[in-house]
């Protein structure tokens, strides 16, 4: 059984943190709701894609003649039948948009769309990519970024040299002097491996062109937004033409915010035949096929005082970007501003290259490259701890980040509960007792951002924006463009908006995911709904409610409007709560008395001197109790505690829900979930091979949960649920550090590494002793 | 207080004024222009930039941005 403690609790709130559960849950516990794996469309055709076979080759030709003679095939396109924009989602920069969802010349990665095919069923569409005969001119290829940088390297894609696709740099301080104070100084090489995001709904989309010159778009993504203004820009369309529809999205965790094949093939399947076309992913598709986590190699060297002051840190780090940049450029400033945190370094230097191989491409994944940052950070602090023979929670509380921190040049912190994170996880640590001989504690310690600022998608819009409108029964829509994944983006609006508003949860209806309902907003990546659209929702239901309050003001007879409030639908004298009467009766007189005219309140967030990264910073601390087969080196996770603060919890059973899911992936990502490739090939593509963790390997996720207020959030709120992906892996490694002295470099951890570091280990030992 | 250095590309001045800060800024940028200018000034910007990133240390920085500062009396 999970444990939640709150620490430093508020209870000043009549919504706000109380037990609301998913306003989408009866819809989907009862399988009424509707993915795009559920939507069918009358004519409907479906579509399959035939994919490249080789890592990097040239398209010489390709012959669809055979498979348009099969009974019940409709249609066949190719690279030639698109407009072969090379898009990307950092349109601001034209270098990095280098992907044609169907290449016109050159496949750069095993797996990649080369030619779509739609019938009248899914088995025909299958059978006639037999049928298409595509002629390739090999190329020589490159996998790994180390080797895609020497000069011999073949070339990936024209005009970067020695394969580099983008690099990003960031230095704080006089890193030189900073070294020279410190009195020990330590440096490590490490392995960061890719994961696979694993949506339980794969790519799909369904698209529908009508003659009118409209395109209708179902599709699971994370920002629908994002795939409107993508779709303009591919297929030559005006975005208000093109409709995108994600009512139910069956989680993107990073990885559906840019165009997929499912989306792009199936619209131009549909212009060309003037059909609604349907797209499904297989598992093995999704592996295969669409981006996954970051690889990364990582140098680091760190300077400290013997007493445990940080003094300087220097990180080089290489990543594995695939064959397309994607949201790479954007993991790859993140890895190095989060490998700073939470700790504060007089002198540190990042730099980062993202190199281009001919793999799958890399993305983001929740976490955004933290994961792989904290992995190599929160090992190598450890054992500095170890040789310094320092308290390793005393060492990072010491030099943590505290509340009106400056990064230099990067951001500032507003709210900072790592303090009492640290007391936490100690007398947590302290409550095991001894423990039995074969299992230890590893701790690791994080800080993650609550939405980016950069505007990378070039939107004139706001980041967020969302509309009230008031019924005259009293009951609200909500209209957000926030996007509900499965995280319970939904359900966190309608609390903010009940709060706000003074009414029940079950008065609002939220309406997201239509982009023709809907206000643009960036969509759900970077842990930046609560706070970024959770204010434009704060301030629409505002807005509304001061329009309201106007007319009871108007009746009530006081002289200062602010001495009205609504809560729990009760319109009533601050100072006297007692006199009032309902909000449904105040909702009919104000629409009276404007002529009938709803009340409609709008409201927008964008962030403003915020620094470069982010408004404001969640930090957590955690623990966890690792068991270790020395026969197999297989591990075993029994306990953790997670010492969290979010500021002020807005979705009390959607932060739980979200920091055992995050926890749940991030042990994923430290010790099972490992993607081999072979010249190029994904070796493992399948959920018997690729292992996840499952339900009965999951220990107790126990939470103690640090109530802060953050100045920014709405209501003192900021991110939940995507931070808690970065420590996991370095506490496991931490663990196997304290019961073995081992040190773990490449992640995830493998039982044959756990075996042969622990060979190499006696080894050593045996020398040593002779 | 000396003058604060100036990129020779596109005039941009440095974060801090600093040569080395401008050496960040041409590698930062990397485009065609910023790279020609590096090379036509004898050196391989790639080159450079790998060995900054295989290298501890600022070396390849610092290299640049002693020609930096050998430029600027040309600006």
């Amino acid at each position: 059984m999970n444990k939640y403690t709150v620490i430093n609790p508020h209870s000043k709130f009549t919504v706000i943190n109380t037990h609301v559960h998913n306003i989408d849950g009866i819809a989907k516990v009862t399988g009424r709701a509707t993915y795009t794996f559920d939507v069918k469309l009358p004519g409907m055709l479906y579509g399959k894609i035939l994919r490249s076979p080789h890592p990097h080759a040239k398209i010489l030709n390709i012959d669809a003649s055979r498979a348009l003679a099969l009974p019940g095939v409709y249609g066949v396109v190719t690279g030639k039948d698109t407009l072969g924009v090379k898009q990307g989602i950092w349109r601001r920069y034209k270098d990095l948009c280098d992907e044609q969802i169907l290449p016109v010349d050159k496949v750069r990665y095993i797996g990649e769309p080369v030619a779509a095919v739609a019938a009248i069923t899914e088995e025909i569409a299958e059978k006639a990519l037999d049928y298409i005969d595509v002629e390739y001119e090999v190329l020589p290829a490159v996998y790994e970024p180390l080797d895609a940088i020497k000069k011999e390297a073949p070339e990936i894609h024209e005009g970067f040299e020695r394969n580099i696709n983008v690099t990003r740099h960031i230095e704080w301080g006089d890193v030189e002097e900073a070294f020279e104070e410190a009195e020990y100084i330590r440096e490590d090489w490490f392995k960061c491996g890719g994961q696979a995001h694993m949506c339980m709904e794969t790519r799909a989309a369904v698209s529908s062109y009508t003659p009118e010159g409209k395109l209708t778009i179902y599709h699971s993504n994370q920002s629908p937004y994002y795939m409107q203004g993508l779709m303009a820009g591919v297929l030559g369309m005006r975005e208000g033409d093109i409709r995108v529809i994600s009512h139910y999205v069956g989680g993107g965790f990073g990885g559906k915010f840019e165009l997929d094949g499912a989306i792009f093939c199936s619209a131009v399947l549909s212009r060309k035949l003037f059909r609604p076309v349907k797209i499904v992913y297989t598992r093995e598709e999704d592996f295969i096929a669409t981006k996954r986590r970051t690889p990364m190699f990582y140098y680091v060297r760190t300077g400290v005082k013997k007493d445990g002051t940080f003094c300087a840190r220097e990180a080089k780090v290489f990543t594995n970007g695939g064959a397309y940049t994607g949201m790479g450029a954007t993991a790859l400033y993140l890895t190095g501003f989060f490998h700073s945190f939470p700790y504060r370094w007089k002198g540190y230097r990042y730099d980062g290259y993202r190199v281009y191989t001919n793999t799958l491409p890399s993305t983001s994944m929740r976490g955004f490259g933290a994961p792989q940052a904290m992995f190599c950070s929160e090992q190598q602090i450890e054992w500095i701890a170890a040789d310094l023979g320092l308290d390793p929670i005393e060492m990072r509380r010491k030099n943590a980040h505290y509340e009106g921190y400056e990064v230099p040049g990067q951001a500032t912190i507003a709210s900072c509960g790592i303090d009492q994170c640290f007391d936490e996880i100690k007398k947590w640590i302290k409550s095991k007792g001894k423990l039995p001989a074969n299992r230890a504690i590893g701790i690791s310690a994080c800080g993650f951002m609550s939405g980016g600022i950069f505007n990378w998608f070039d939107t004139p819009y706001s980041f967020s924006s969302a509309v009230v409108t008031i019924n005259q029964d009293g009951t609200v829509e909500l209209h957000v463009g926030a996007q509900e994944i499965g995280q319970g983006s939904n359900t966190t609006m309608a609390i903010i908006c009940a709060e706000t508003l003074g009414v029940k949860i079950e008065d609002i209806k939220v309406h997201s995911g239509d982009t023709d309902h809907c206000p643009a907003d960036l969509g759900a990546w970077g842990s930046r709904q609560t706070l970024m659209a959770g204010n434009a929702v704060k301030m629409a239901a505002e807005d509304a409610k001061k329009q309201l309050l106007e007319f009871a003001y108007a009746q009530s007879g006081f002289n200062i409007v602010y001495d009205l409030d609504i809560k729990d639908r009760w319109v009533h004298a601050i100072a006297r709560p007692e006199r009032g009467y309902d909000y449904a009766e105040l909702v009919k007189k104000a629409l009276r008395g404007k002529d009938g005219q709803r009340i409609v309140g709008r409201g927008y967030y964008t962030p403003h001197r915020k620094g470069m990264v982010s408004p404001a910073y969640s930090y957590m601390l955690q623990g966890v109790e690792v068991e270790v087969d020395e026969e197999t080196g297989k591990i075993k996770l029994m306990d953790s505690l997670t010492a969290h603060d979010c500021g002020q919890p807005i979705n009390h059973l959607g932060l739980i829900g979200q920091l055992e899911g995050a926890f749940s992936m991030a042990a994923g990502y430290g010790y099972l979930e490992y993607m081999p490739y072979e010249d190029g090939k994904l070796m493992n593509p399948n959920l018997v091979d690729y292992k996840m963790i499952r339900a009965t390997e999951m220990p107790p996720a126990n939470i103690a949960e640090i109530d802060t207020y953050e100045p920014e959030g709405p209501y003192g709120a900021k991110e939940a649920g995507e931070g808690l992906t970065n420590p996991t892996a370095a506490a496991i490694g931490n663990a196997l550090f304290h019961r073995f002295g081992i040190q773990m470099k490449e992640c995830p951890i493998r039982p044959e590494m756990i075996l042969n570091a622990l060979k190499e280990k006696a080894e050593k030992d045996k020398k040593g002793k002779k | 207080m000396s003058e604060p250095v100036k990129c020779p590309v596109c005039g941009k001045k440095a974060k801090t004024g600093s040569a080395i800060d401008c050496a960040r800024h041409m590698f930062g940028t990397g485009d065609k222009p910023h790279r020609a200018w590096v090379e036509a000034q004898g050196l391989s910007f790639i080159d450079l930039l790998i060995e900054q990133a295989t290298t501890p240390g600022n070396k390849s920085y610092v290299i640049l941005a002693e020609v930096i500062e050998k430029a600027q009396d040309k600006l």
